[in-house]
């Protein structure tokens, strides 16, 4: 008797082989590419999701935080197991991509990723460079970081964003000094994220998920189109990447293709036409972040201090409330001055505090309880 | 002449929840700033002065990026659609 198994591509990708611009050399590409998704929340679950079944072969997914019962909404790879469990995201989508496809091997990484992190990232990996960088990301800090790698290596960048109702995805194929990247060799390289948006929007000028809310099939049309233009790009078919920023607000019934073609000739990009890379420099750099869709502000201790204990820690934070803790993190509630939070620790330093969205009381909470 | 103004769900707020409007202008100045008359709040969050825009704010008239026609001196016509599109952070 023979054991039937899953692992024969031709079975398992034949309906997206069917089409003729995947066929067999396509299929084979994607098995060899690397894509690095930045953010595995509500559209980093579906990119992962998408391109996993797809048989991207590599799919390097960071994120800095785990699994809580508000994301089961929209975030589609987790369920209650990893709510009770306190998962971290990217190992979350790490094991349940494992029983999806077993021949395609997702890279957890557990952590912030920043300017300082983000070259090491996406080029010096075991797993290589990338081929592609994915935006599943809640904030513009990090979108300006990963567009500015992007540019200066010469990486194709898939924006996307979602909030409320609305919301957009745009492809960038980078110009380079040497304009010998295939997408330019084709005629298709476009402006970059900083040709369209040259400004982050200040905190609290923007609605985030926290604000204003987000339905779960707005972030699932964003990250689907984000998926399927990674998935052009994978395959080579640069003519197809769709050259205009697109723009759909659900609940109006409006899908936009916004014109942006002209800004690399036209503009004077500080990033891509003048290669000043700010953001990746850490000219804008922060410490803290006011998390999205939480009353929470992460803290990021300074590269090269060391991992912290969270056995030690646990031991001693078990004085002062209730504790948790799994091989990844520690959480603990703790009471300052009468008010609640939800201290919550990583290996790496990083530390999410629940409770407040001010820096300055996240960083004192942080100090008491922690240390500084 | 006669424009549509399409009014980004983040804003609806300080327009009374409306999705679009019709205002009259010559240039893309002239309706932003009768906009800006009707809703200051709206102006509040679109100019940055007088004179500028908030940076991380586009506008594009029939789906073209003012920044590459005449800016807000780009002049209007019947009919023409004026979409202010905000970035989007929220993932």
């Amino acid at each position: 008797m023979t054991t039937l198994t899953a692992d024969h591509s031709t079975d398992r990708y034949h309906r997206q082989m069917l089409l003729p611009f995947v066929g067999e050399a396509g299929q084979a590409k994607l098995l060899k590419s690397t894509a690095l998704v930045v953010g595995c929340g509500a559209l980093g679950t579906v990119i992962v999701n998408m391109l996993a079944r797809a048989g991207v072969g590599r799919l390097v997914v960071v994120d800095r935080d785990f699994v809580e019962l508000s994301n089961l909404q929209r975030q589609v790879l987790f369920d209650e197991d990893d709510v009770n469990g306190l998962v971290p995201k990217a190992e979350a989508a790490r094991a349940k991509i494992a029983r999806i496809n077993s021949q395609v091997q997702v890279i957890p990484l557990i952590q912030d990723l920043n300017h300082t992190n983000i070259e090491q990232v996406a080029l010096e990996g075991d797993y290589g460079p990338v081929d592609i960088i994915i935006d599943g990301v809640d904030n513009f800090e990090t979108r300006f970081i990963v567009n500015d790698t992007a540019v200066k290596h010469g990486i194709p960048y898939i924006y996307g964003g979602a909030v409320g109702t609305v919301g957009m995805c745009y492809a960038v194929l980078p110009h380079t000094p040497a304009g010998d990247k295939p997408w330019e060799i084709a005629g298709r390289a476009t402006p970059c994220l900083r040709c369209i948006f040259e400004q982050a929007p200040p905190p609290g000028m923007n609605p985030t998920c926290d604000t204003a809310g987000v339905l779960g099939p707005v972030v699932s049309i964003v990250s689907n189109y984000e998926s399927i233009e990674a998935m052009k790009v994978l395959l080579g078919r640069y003519e197809s990447v769709n050259p205009n920023l697109v723009s759909v607000d659900c609940w109006e019934n409006q899908l936009r293709q916004l014109k942006v073609g002209r800004a690399y000739d036209v503009g004077e990009c500080t990033c891509c036409k003048k290669r000043n890379f700010e953001w990746l420099d850490g000219v804008y750099s922060s410490s803290t972040t006011t998390l999205c869709g939480r009353d929470a502000v992460q803290l990021t201790l300074a590269p090269g201090e060391s991992k912290l204990n969270l056995v030690q820690i646990a031991d001693r934070l078990k004085a002062h409330g209730q504790v948790k803790l799994n091989p990844f993190m520690l959480q603990a509630t703790v009471s300052d001055n009468a008010e609640a939070f939800e201290l919550t620790l990583f290996k790496d330093g990083r530390a999410i505090v629940k409770g407040t969205k001010q820096p300055t009381r996240a960083r004192a909470v942080y100090a008491k309880f922690i240390g500084s | 002449m006669s424009i549509t103004i399409q009014i980004p769900a983040a804003l609806r707020p300080q327009a009374d929840g409306q999705a679009s409007l019709q205002l009259e202008g010559g240039t893309v100045r002239e309706a932003l700033g009768e906009l800006k008359s009707r809703y200051p709040e709206l102006g509040g969050r679109l100019f940055k002065s007088d004179n500028e825009v908030n940076r991380f704010i586009n506008f594009y008239l029939n789906d073209e990026d003012i920044r590459f026609l005449d800016s807000l001196e780009t002049k209007l016509k019947s009919g023409d659609e004026l979409a202010i599109v905000p970035a989007i952070a929220g993932g």
